[in-house]
């Protein structure tokens, strides 16, 4: 276990170095002086030249990104075109919103997802999983914004439920009831990745239930609902776990459509309307946030699977 | 085995996989045939009649710049076969490559999918929209996008692949008789790759139809004045309270055709070698 986190940590350390490479070429792929793009057209050619020496863009490629990741590092992701705020603090109003709305959906997806795949798994053959399994594969084909839409015209507009957009922070007025408003979205965000993990878990225990310990705890007499629970479920639920956690991981960048239809202010809406702005430093930063807090979660989401399934570091 | 049989063995029994094949089928026709079909110019703009109810001459209603829905719609499919083939294309012929090359050419290939694994650092959406800010709005850029998203874990999957079956008897034959490099990537280890390249193939198609969706949604994704079934919702969706059949039409043919070519790959994936059934994940 130590030697295979040792190794997956070695793996990692570049692939890290490599993307905030990427990341800091970006606004250097953007056609133009560098400097003007970051502080976009009301720039004056004074104010380009000033951040152009305090970036060192006359320098070489390899300075210039060392004195970026410094700054990083140090929390300095430059300044907001559109805000004339920090990056950094830009990005961290929309995390509220982002992480309540992942969470919730995350809530969602379990709720859903895992009872739905036992059953699919344990009617394996019969109806009830052709029906179960076609209407999973049904969810994951509908996009998203178009569900988000009859969603809002259903209970917000015609039954008039729900709020229809926008999300006031839990510390205003309202407070924890404030979540109503990241009701529909978080189910919308739920519905296709409920429908992928009802198929994974539909797979994966169709998978233990082949496995030899399963037949043994047939034959010994066990009913057919303890074996499902106690022996299949509960091996199955490794895999499932594991994707738990790559699901959480895809869910910030996967939220860009649903926080667009909903109008929330989060970091996925701030990446949409960045584009749309041209305001290339949030770009920048948001992408290294989200890229690194992705390839994080991915990690320890290894790490613990290796954890839990002692064959995998083995390999 | 000749394709006719293939197809017949893939698809006996499996009545949603047989009707999600023949909808393909007619997207394509009516995608080639689209001025034949459709019974209007998809972009004549009719002000009088605009916001009308679906009924006769127009089947589907009309937007709100009078145009007709139905029309736009048949010229939507050829979007649709577009941004599919032209997805499947560029993710399987640079993915494919890559992924080939860097499994029979180790020391070359090791260095090429760390690469690969950079790039799979970004998630898929925020990878394309990253591409995006970076080139124009046009057919062509949004189909390069969503196939180089698509290109990395294809060339994840074709590596694992290859390598399975570069240390199998046939390929030690082939070195034997004298067989070139590429004689023995391209002659004899890819014809071993095809049937589940077509599954990952399908599977592509139908994400790629998510994905230029949801850009097209964003305001990233085709022109606005090209007449796709996304660019219809993103379009219209101000006007769904009024007009609810705008959003109903170019959605559920969306979802339609998305779930036919899962379906299609679900089927297919059932028909091909076991030694690659892990390797691809569809839905």
């Amino acid at each position: 276990m130590l030697v295979y986190t040792a190794k997956r940590l070695l793996a990692f350390i570049p692939t890290v170095f490599a993307a905030s490479v990427l990341v800091f070429l970006f606004v250097h792929l953007i056609p133009g002086d560098p400097a003007a793009v970051l502080l976009g057209d009301a720039a004056t050619p004074e104010e380009v030249a000033a951040l152009s020496s305090a970036m060192g863009f006359d320098k070489p490629l390899w300075v210039q990104y060392f004195r970026w990741l410094g700054n990083v590092l140090q929390g300095d992701f430059g300044t907001s075109i559109f805000f004339g705020e920090p990056v950094l603090s830009v990005i961290a109003d929309g995390a509220e919103t982002s992480i309540l709305l992942a969470t919730m959906t995350m809530i969602w997806i379990i709720l859903i997802g895992v009872p739905i795949g036992v059953l699919s798994a344990t009617r394996h053959g019969t109806w009830v999983d052709q029906i179960t399994s076609s209407g999973a594969m049904l969810a994951a084909s509908m996009p998203t914004f178009w569900l988000g839409l009859y969603l809002i015209l259903i209970f917000s507009v015609g039954l008039g439920w729900f709020p229809s957009s926008g999300f006031p922070s839990l510390s205003d007025e309202g407070g924890i009831g404030n979540l109503r408003y990241l009701l529909l979205p978080s189910l919308t965000l739920a519905a296709p990745n409920a429908a992928l993990i009802v198929r994974l878990v539909r797979a994966s225990m169709l998978d233990v239930a082949r496995e030899d310990h399963v037949r043994t705890a047939r034959a010994k007499g066990l009913s057919p609902a303890r074996v499902a629970i106690k022996h299949v479920f509960r091996n199955a639920l490794i895999a499932v776990a594991a994707a738990f956690g790559f699901t959480f991981a895809a869910l910030i960048s996967e939220a860009v459509v649903t926080e667009t239809v909903f109008s929330l202010p989060g970091i996925g809406r701030l990446v949409v309307q960045s584009i749309l702005r041209r305001d290339y430093p949030v770009i920048q930063g948001v992408i290294l946030v989200i890229v690194v807090l992705y390839m994080v979660i991915n990690l320890l989401v290894d790490l613990a699977y290796a954890r839990l399934d002692p064959r995998v570091s083995l390999k | 085995m000749s394709a006719v049989a293939f197809v017949r063995d893939t698809f006996a029994g499996r009545m949603l996989a047989t009707l999600g094949l023949a909808w393909l089928c007619l997207i394509v026709v009516v995608a080639l045939f689209a001025p034949l079909v459709a019974p209007f110019d998809a972009s004549e703009i009719d002000p009088i009649k605009r916001l009308a109810e679906p009924g006769w001459p127009n089947l589907f209603g009309t937007d709100h710049f009078g145009r007709d829905t139905f029309s736009r719609a048949i010229y939507g499919a050829r979007m649709t076969v577009a941004i599919g083939a032209g997805s499947v294309i560029v993710a399987l012929a640079c993915g494919g490559l890559i992924g080939m090359i860097s499994a029979y050419f180790t020391r070359l290939g090791h260095s090429l999918m760390r690469g690969v694994d950079v790039l799979m650092a970004f998630p898929a959406l925020l990878l394309a929209l990253v591409l995006i800010t970076l080139l124009e709005r046009s057919v062509f850029n949004t189909i390069l996008v969503i196939g180089v998203v698509y290109a990395t874990t294809t060339a994840r999957i074709l590596y694992g692949m290859t390598l399975k079956l570069k240390g199998e008897v046939f390929v030690d034959a082939a070195i034997c008789s004298g067989a070139g490099h590429m004689s023995i990537l391209f002659r004899h280890i890819l014809p071993n790759l095809i049937s589940p390249l077509l599954v990952q193939a399908s599977f592509i198609f139908a994400f790629a139809q998510l994905q230029a969706a949801a850009l097209d949604f964003l305001g990233l994704g085709l022109p606005p004045e090209v007449p796709s079934w996304g660019n219809m919702l993103s379009e219209e969706r101000i006007y769904v309270t009024r007009a609810p059949w705008l959003l109903i039409f170019p959605g559920v043919l969306i979802v339609i055709s998305v779930f036919s070519m899962n379906l299609v790959g679900d089927a297919l994936r059932d028909g091909i070698d076991p030694r690659f059934k892990d390797d691809i994940a569809g839905v």
